[in-house]
């Protein structure tokens, strides 16, 4: 499939990185898309080669089928910035005094036990790696991220937001990032990147959903709720029922999400808006799951993992390869005819992505 | 010296800016020093950053350096807290 009159970039180490980088913020992901990852494999690779040669380590085949129960560590960076920061509770150790640290812990269990019952996937990599968090990053920090290999999290300021542990559907959106880069790895950038903040967003509503035990009616489809410092006129970060109704406030401004491709956001901050056109496929999710009805990670989730994982996503697609795939996994799991296929069909439409 | 500081993306993906003119100051030559250390590391292209990092610009006398995080300098990281809190 080719979004970009098959012309095809080829890159090497060779180009030099200041022409890299110039790339990577082209608003043409055809030609952003393959300089961001070149500039990322390097940084990869001469990271693992200093690690390789400082320690004289080389990767150990995994001979071992990989375990069902999770491995998780938290740390605690104290209010710094250093990662990982200082180990305060390992496996299989009783739960301490800061909630924080609980439920981080708690929300990595929730995530891997998602990934393992309804998918059959051993953690983020599908080989049972281990699972790292850091809370209490920096001092009044209003985030949290993936850094490619763990989980980071702010306690927010307390004027508007909150503990960034508290809403497990954001511990599951950061590692769910680390899903996406062990599989389609989409690039962090435009219409790709909107995808993989979708990603994100719909694996973390489905952890909170899957630890309730809602079905999709019951579901508040948030992401983000309880995230808000009570004076922030808003419910949450994100809605994927209604994208762009889940705050508007004097502080933060309205939520720009857009639910439907009319209202697509075209901009060169946030990545190309990757938090913001996100809403497209988020809706389109969210349709498929409430018209299909019952536990959402059970079909829908299904089809969606299912394209994420299956090794047909390209790095860079644009929302149509996306729904195309979604059409053609949910012909083939549930079959021709079937209202799974009808619904996801329905969907996209809705959203005014073409999947012809 | 004018000192500015904008931030995108986070997982909230909000934006933020603010701004100081350190001219007047009692303490402008201490913030035109953090700034102009902050400013020699900064890059002439936005970094690829990780997902749901924050991404900073700094501009000083209208010239602009980019950086990201996890990876900023003790500097950048004091200049841009500086700014996003006591800044207008």
């Amino acid at each position: 499939m080719t979004t970009n009159g098959g012309f095809e970039p080829v890159f090497c180490t060779v180009v030099p990185p200041h022409v890299l980088d110039k790339l990577a913020r082209n608003d043409d992901p055809a030609l952003s898309g393959p300089a961001r990852r070149t500039l990322m494999r390097d940084s990869e690779l001469r990271g693992k080669r200093r690690v390789t040669t400082e320690f004289a380590l080389a990767a150990a085949p995994t001979a071992k089928a990989p375990s069902d129960q999770p491995l998780r560590t938290v740390y605690d960076a104290e209010h710094r910035t250093a990662l990982p920061g200082t180990k305060v509770r390992g496996e299989g150790e009783d739960p301490g005094q800061d909630a924080t640290v609980n439920r981080a812990f708690s929300g990595l269990g929730a995530t891997f036990e998602l990934f393992l019952k309804a998918y059959g996937r051993h953690s983020i990599d599908g080989d049972g790696l281990p699972l790292d968090a850091t809370v209490h990053y920096d001092e009044n920090y209003n985030n949290a991220f993936w850094n490619g290999e763990q989980m980071v999290f702010g306690d927010g300021d307390g004027e508007i937001f909150l503990d960034f542990t508290i809403p497990i559907d954001v511990i599951g959106h950061e590692l769910a990032h680390g899903v996406t880069q062990y599989t389609a790895n989409l690039t962090y950038y435009g219409q790709p990147g909107a995808l993989n903040e979708s990603m994100s967003d719909v694996f973390g509503a489905l952890i909170k959903q899957y630890t309730l035990g809602q079905t999709a009616a019951e579901a508040d489809w948030l992401i983000g709720a309880g995230l808000l410092a009570p004076s922030v006129t808003g419910k949450a970060l994100r809605s994927m029922k209604e994208p762009g109704s889940a705050y508007d406030d004097d502080v933060l401004g309205k939520d720009p999400q857009p639910a439907t491709m009319d209202d697509y956001v075209r901009t060169g901050r946030d990545n190309g808006g990757v938090h913001i056109n996100s809403g497209i496929p988020n809706h389109a999710f969210y349709l498929a799951a409430t018209q299909l009805g019952g536990h959402a990670w059970e079909k829908a989730g299904q089809i969606w993992y299912d394209v994420l994982t299956g090794g047909e996503l390209t790095d860079r697609a644009f929302f149509t390869d996306f729904a195309k795939l979604t059409v053609k996994a949910a012909r083939e799991r549930y079959g021709d005819g079937g209202e799974e296929l009808q619904a996801v069909e329905k969907a996209w439409e809705q959203v005014g992505v073409r999947i012809l | 010296m004018r000192i500015q500081v904008r931030r995108t993306g986070g997982f909230a993906g909000i934006d933020r800016h603010a701004e100081v003119d350190t001219s007047g100051r009692p303490d402008a030559q201490e913030w035109q020093s953090l700034a102009e250390r902050a400013f020699a590391s900064g890059r002439g292209t936005p970094p690829v950053g990780v997902p749901d990092g924050f991404s900073y610009q700094i501009t000083v006398d209208g010239k602009t350096v980019y950086c990201a995080d996890p990876r900023l300098t003790e500097e950048q990281r004091k200049l841009i807290s500086r700014v996003l809190k006591e800044g207008a």
